[in-house]
């Protein structure tokens, strides 16, 4: 097999204009073309009764209700329902008395609505970032929503963490660094094929009480 | 049912419940998804086989659809993954050719059969490349996709989809001008 000349890629590119080919070059790029327009045939068979047979039994995909249908009052609900990490900044020392009249509030409770239960463990999420405005986990536990687990980078030094209640059992999980770009935990150990071609870190709780 | 509505909206109303909407996305891409995979595995059934257990997937993990809005790309990586491991099962990664050349109806004009015997030409040169850069010419010239495209529904990186384009650019000429 000899390479073909490179104005010929260019013009099968879209980059160059195919009648600027030698006469040579324009019959191989006909050829070309010809070649792709003979495997543009659409087969005529369909599958669409089929897979709507099985979609109709199937249940709607995970995380249907929550994503889209949730009104705002529910939202709100869950969002201070879930366990979430808090930073204090302490820095000026007039502050410290508000902070600690916070932490008791704050704390208080929020360590109580972390402590599992007997079928649950907490999840620990640790992420080297430095640089991020933002990193949140995604996963199975939370149906892969946005905005459900921030974590929190207390000392601004790219060491993102942050813990969560879990149902005992395996999770799948990713990060999702400044809103756009999804990343597999690298210190995860175990990781699973997604399906499409990429890898999910796993997670596997422990009941944090025996039985 | 209407199929003025963009992806995202077709996909919202699908996770928020509305399966029969699915259907949308099925008569929008069904047409590419089951040519790209009869190109990938040479075979109209194994074609249409992994075209309805991608679609079925495509269904399951729907929410995790990252970007609804390139949403045809995503399709085509679920099936163009399960072609991969379609052809992986078998002992090596061609296609197998399967398609008898059809008995030649009297009726036929000469045109359709010349245009017959060109297309199982193309095929059997399409077929020798390796599922790869198979998978490149199609999306680049049968399916029209731009290499940005390309790299989403593949995982692959632009310069390298690029290479396998030429790569299999090269080989189909060289199998065709070795036929004429």
């Amino acid at each position: 097999m000899t390479s073909i000349d490179r104005r010929l890629q260019e013009a099968l590119d879209g980059e160059r204009d195919p009648a600027t080919l030698p006469a040579e070059l324009r019959e191989a790029y006909a050829r070309l073309v010809g070649a792709a327009q003979l495997l543009s045939h659409t087969p005529p068979a369909s599958v669409a009764e089929r897979v709507m047979a099985e979609v109709r039994r199937l249940p709607a995909p995970a995380s249907a209700a929550l994503a889209f249908e949730d009104g705002v009052a529910r939202r709100v609900a869950r969002w201070f329902a879930q366990p979430r990490a808090v930073t204090l900044r302490l820095r000026p020392a007039w502050t410290l008395a508000i902070a600690a009249a916070l932490a008791a509030v704050v704390f208080l409770p929020l360590a109580e609505s972390v402590a599992p239960g007997a079928e649950e463990g907490v999840a620990q999420f640790v992420g080297h970032f430095p640089g991020a405005r933002s990193v949140e986990v995604v996963g199975s536990f939370n149906d892969w929503r946005r905005g459900a687990l921030p974590l929190s980078d207390e000392h601004h030094d790219g060491i993102w963490h942050g813990a969560v209640v879990l149902p005992a059992g395996q999770h799948e999980y990713m990060f999702v660094v400044d809103g756009e770009r999804w990343v597999a935990d690298p210190l995860a150990g175990r990781y699973v094929d997604d399906g499409f071609g990429r890898e999910n870190a796993l997670l596997i709780v422990r009941p944090a009480v025996g039985p | 049912m209407s199929d003025r509505s963009s992806d995202v909206e077709v996909v919202a109303r699908v996770v928020g419940g509305d399966g029969e909407a699915f259907g949308i996305i099925i008569q929008r891409y069904e047409p590419g998804l089951l040519r790209f995979a009869t190109r990938m595995l040479g075979s109209s059934d194994a074609a249409a086989d992994a075209v309805a257990e991608s679609l079925v997937r495509a269904y399951r993990h729907l929410a995790q659809c990252r970007n609804p809005a390139r949403l045809r790309s995503w399709l085509y990586r679920i099936t163009g993954n399960r072609c991969h491991s379609h052809l992986a099962r078998r002992r090596t990664g061609e296609v197998p050719l399967e398609d008898v050349p059809p008995i030649a109806d009297p009726a036929d004009t000469w045109e359709v059969l010349e245009r017959g015997e060109q297309v199982a030409l193309v095929e059997r040169a399409l077929a020798a490349l390796s599922p790869e850069k198979r998978e490149a010419f199609v999306l680049k010239h049968v399916e029209g996709m731009s290499y940005e495209e390309m790299a989403a529904a593949t995982g692959s990186r632009i310069p390298t989809l690029k290479m396998r384009v030429h790569r299999a650019r090269e080989a189909l000429l060289a199998a065709l001008e070795e036929r004429v």
